[in-house]
């Protein structure tokens, strides 16, 4: 009887204790609206072969295979990275969400949960399936303070608020704070929890030369420190037949052997010892790989491919602080002084195009109505009379004591020639600058301390425009911040803070066009050129989809991202043979205007 | 004025080494040209006739475009002005300088790049740099730099050298010993290193490099000096001149000094040299006066990574060769001069 009695009561804690203890799955809420996306357009091509080396090169040997930790960061950091596919992606050339690890997702009503739909096909490099727990332990994981990587420990607990199991395939990842474009922001990547187990305190130098299954295409094979490494493709990888990775990682091997020094990278090339080489650099482009021998006989084709992706925003900020730039007319005159023509075209060779805008490439966000000032003396001369300006003996423009004469602090050697080319022409309207070259830490700190009178500098680009950190009055007149124009103005930051706020993706696009256009008016940015392209070459064997590219993308031979290349292994035979005999092909240098925006 | 025969007697010494006498009248015209190089090499012109008046634009206030109908208000392009004079056929005209540009402009053309090659008709005798400006101009402005730079450097330096080197040479003792471990300790002070930190958080002027120069380059002419004087002290005519109840002051300024003359004055030529090196040296790497100063050494910059347009580096390899070597045989033709001992060399 006493034996019945415990065995009733185990029975009853057994069913208790997952309520009470949380193990139990949770319920996923009810009235779910479940997506998928199979409808966006494919952008690899179905004509695309599987096999073949793709030879590439690293100027210097990864210092570990790890993706987080210390030294992990590193240009190799990509190739490891981007393996890890995530669960959802983006379309590169819609930007529409795309199915990946996860074949469906659905959004919460609070703006801050998106629930998936794990693929139950996927699987890690040693064939093992990739469950809800691989994600559950990513945040295990990431918020170690073992694996030494701050940023990530911080992230993945200061953003990412926790991961929910509802069983083996259904997961959902929150985010503390409610976002517009939960998209974005929480398709985490899974992390092979038998890989690693529990995460020990030597993990950093214990794993640093492991290589950790993945869930791409490629694993890494062979391995000679400080010469090369060899990626092998999974032949049965699982996801080779869906829709948007069909045509994609063709190449059977990627090999990248290292070499330390550009024009040697060059000279391997032209060797046919590597098979693409970037010309975006106007000195490759129009002088080192002008004439050479391989493209002349058409063995080699060039690419000039224009893309449209976000633009880092390059120009002069001026600064609202200082007497000068006080008056918005001296802002507009500054603006019209520059003869940024003159140097894209004259000086540049027509290489880089104007920037009309600080927000240039963000798709709807950007208001593309917004054309910057153009140089006209006639406009700056009647900007300055109308502030009570006169030129004075040296023709420089005047008032009372003062003088129209800019400081422009800038850091880049590089840049010397072309602001000595707009100084000269800002002479003619009356403007006089004087160029201060700093080394690139005191600039930016001269900058961050807001004592430049006119700063040429840029900002690198996220996903969406950011206004508050550049234009928000929360940033003026301090230290340490990114508001280089020391802009406030209170009905920007009356926009600002709503387009911060609202999660209507609509009402935020609506929003950023305003408030490009006010800032357009306050005119305290001067944008002044953006590379809306790159340029490469490479060996005519080496086939593509139509449009070889996407538009966000930095080069035609992206392996590992979108891998959309593959050879031809007859065109490769033809060609090594008329190498031998001296028959050539007619050169050929492909110019591709898919995304040219303006 | 009359002449000490010692001092004559040097001058005509020094005329004989023929190496060293024609390099000194080449160098004396570099420098004339550059002291008149606004005469010479101008956007502005030396002349303008319009009809009713005389201009002479070269020195003083700019004068607009408006002034002679041309509808800006900008500073009239006197090569412009010509061509539209010429056209016209008129009583007006406008006399440009031998190279009509100045250092900094751009002279740019439609569909084609620069670097520009040598051409008389562009009036561009050695080509443009990588932005279109010309190389004569950029050179001579740039040799102008670079001389007062040196010769700054050296009246500066020879200042704090010679007397510094003296006091330790004629008072001795513990300041001597004192300002040797100073000195000593100075000198290995990387001069490089320190100049790159400091132009890299304070823009230099020239006359900031200058000092900065003269900070690690005074330490040179004390050990000189302070041999120089200790020699001199020993002499019989320093003693004889104490019996007599000169002042210190006196036995330095009248005795001692005009003894050294000879010494300092041939270590001249070659801190020349050396202060054109360095200024040279330090634009080339970045670290010099701030763009778009004409300087040597960024031209050598631009020629090195523009090999293609020889003529940029041809023609800045050719001055600084040209100007140092010069430099070099004036000063061994001094010392030669200046040296009491006769030498015969028989050719």
């Amino acid at each position: 009887m006493l034996r019945l009695r415990l065995l009733i009561t185990l029975l009853v804690f057994l069913w208790a204790l997952p309520q009470f203890s949380g193990l139990a799955a949770e319920q996923l809420p009810v009235g779910i609206h479940w997506q998928t996306n199979q409808k966006a357009p494919v952008f690899a091509s179905p004509q695309a072969k599987k096999g073949g080396t793709y030879r590439s090169y690293m100027m210097s040997f990864p210092l570990t295979f790890r993706h987080v930790g210390p030294d992990s960061n590193g240009s190799f950091a990509s190739v490891i990275r981007l393996q890890n596919l995530s669960l959802v992606g983006i379309h590169p050339n819609t930007e529409e969400v795309l199915p990946e690890l996860a074949t469906h997702w659905a959004y919460g009503d609070d703006h801050r949960t998106m629930y998936f739909k794990l693929d139950p096909e996927a699987r890690w490099s040693d064939g093992k399936p990739v469950t809800a727990d691989d994600y559950l332990y990513t945040l295990e994981f990431m918020r170690s303070k073992n694996i030494v990587a701050p940023w990530y420990n911080n992230y993945y607990t200061e953003e990412i608020e926790r991961v929910i199991k509802y069983d083996t395939y259904t997961i959902a990842v929150v985010s503390k704070k409610a976002v517009p474009e939960l998209h974005l922001k929480v398709p985490i990547s899974p992390t092979p929890k038998h890989f690693y187990g529990k995460i020990p305190k030597d993990f950093v130098r214990r794993f640093n030369w492991k290589i950790a299954p993945n869930t791409g295409a490629y694993y890494i094979d062979k391995v000679k420190k400080g010469k090369y490494v060899t990626l092998k493709r999974k032949k049965a990888w699982w996801a080779k037949d869906k829709k948007y990775f069909k045509g994609r990682y063709n190449v059977d091997t990627i090999r990248y052997t290292v070499i330390r020094d550009l024009n040697t990278i060059f000279e391997y090339f032209k060797k046919n010892k590597l098979d693409s080489f970037p010309l975006t650099s106007p000195t490759f482009w129009h002088q080192k790989a002008k004439g050479m021998e391989v493209y002349e006989k058409g063995y080699v084709k060039k690419v000039w491919f224009y893309n449209n992706t976000q633009q880092p925003s390059i120009g002069f900020w001026l600064n609202q602080a200082n007497d000068l730039f006080k008056d918005r007319n001296l802002r507009y005159a500054f603006a019209h002084a520059l003869n940024m023509d003159k140097l894209l075209n004259e000086i540049l060779r027509g290489d880089y195009s104007r920037l009309h805008n600080h927000y240039t490439g963000y798709g709807a966000y950007t208001n593309s109505k917004i054309k910057a000032r153009e140089f006209s003396v006639k406009k700056v001369e009647a900007l300055m009379m109308k502030s009570g300006w006169s030129r004075g003996t040296d023709g420089i423009w005047q008032k009372g004591q003062r003088r129209f004469s800019v400081k422009v602090n800038y850091s880049a050697e590089l840049h010397t020639k072309r602001l000595v080319v707009l100084k000269e022409e800002a002479k003619k309207a009356g403007i006089e600058m004087i160029l201060k070259r700093l080394d690139g830490s005191s600039s930016w700190k001269l900058n961050l301390e807001k004592k430049h009178e006119a700063a040429w500098t840029g900002f690198s680009t996220g996903l969406r425009p950011a206004y508050w950190e550049h234009y928000h009055s929360a940033n003026a007149l301090k230290t340490q911040t990114n508001n280089f124009t020391n802009t406030a103005d209170p009905e920007l930051d009356k926009m600002i803070s709503q387009y911060r706020l609202s999660l209507k993706i609509q009402q935020r696009i609506d929003l950023s066009q305003k408030i490009q256009q006010k800032l357009f008016e306050i005119g305290a940015f001067v944008p002044a050129y953006k590379v809306g392209y790159f340029r490469v070459a490479y060996w005519r064997w080496w086939q593509m989809p139509d449009v070889p590219a996407t538009k966000h993308s930095g080069d035609l031979f992206e392996e590992l991202g979108t891998g959309l290349f593959w050879i031809d292994a007859k065109i490769k035979k033809e060609t090594l043979a008329a190498m031998k005999s001296g028959k050539t092909f007619k050169p050929e240098t492909i110019i591709e205007k898919t995304f040219k925006v303006d | 004025m009359q002449i000490n025969p010692l001092t004559l007697k040097r001058i005509r010494r020094f005329k004989s080494i023929k190496r060293g006498y024609y390099s000194f009248l080449l160098f004396a015209f570099l420098l004339l040209i550059a002291v008149f190089a606004e005469l010479l090499i101008n956007n502005r012109a030396l002349l303008v006739y319009d009809g009713e008046e005389l201009y002479f634009p070269i020195y003083g206030d700019i004068i607009p475009g408006s002034q002679f109908g041309l509808g800006y208000d900008y500073e009239t392009n006197y090569r412009d002005l010509q061509t539209i004079y010429k056209k016209k056929g008129e009583n007006r005209f406008v006399i440009m300088p031998l190279v009509p540009y100045n250092a900094y402009e751009n002279d740019l053309k439609k569909g084609t790049y620069p670097p520009f090659a040598p051409s008389f008709a562009d009036r561009h005798y050695l080509g443009t740099d990588e932005i279109g400006r010309d190389m004569i101009a950029r050179l001579v402005y740039g040799f102008r730099i670079c001389i007062v730079f040196s010769l700054l450097l050296l009246v500066i330096n020879f200042s704090i050298g010679i007397s510094l080197g003296c006091l330790m040479g004629y008072v001795g003792g513990k300041f001597d010993l004192l300002f040797q471990r100073i000195i000593e300790i100075w000198s290995s002070i990387p001069f490089l290193y320190v100049i790159m930190i400091i132009s890299s958080i304070i823009i230099p002027s020239l006359m900031v490099l200058v000092l900065i120069s003269v900070f690690f380059g005074w330490m040179g002419m004390t050990w000189y000096m302070r041999t120089m004087t200790y020699r001199e002290k020993a002499r019989d005519y320093v003693m004889a001149a104490r019996a007599l109840g000169a002042s210190n002051r006196r036995i330095i300024f009248r005795h001692i000094l005009p003894n050294a003359v000879s010494l300092i004055v041939t270590f001249v030529p070659f801190s020349v040299a050396g202060g054109i090196g360095a200024l040279t040296a330090l634009d080339y790497l970045g670290f010099g006066l701030p763009a778009p100063t004409p300087s040597w050494g960024e031209l050598l910059q631009q020629g090195t990574n523009n090999l293609q347009a020889i003529w940029i580096i041809s023609s800045i390899v050719v001055a600084l060769v040209a100007v140092m070597v010069s430099i070099t045989f004036i000063g061994e033709a001094v010392r030669e001069g200046f040296d009491p001992r006769m030498h015969s060399t028989y050719e």
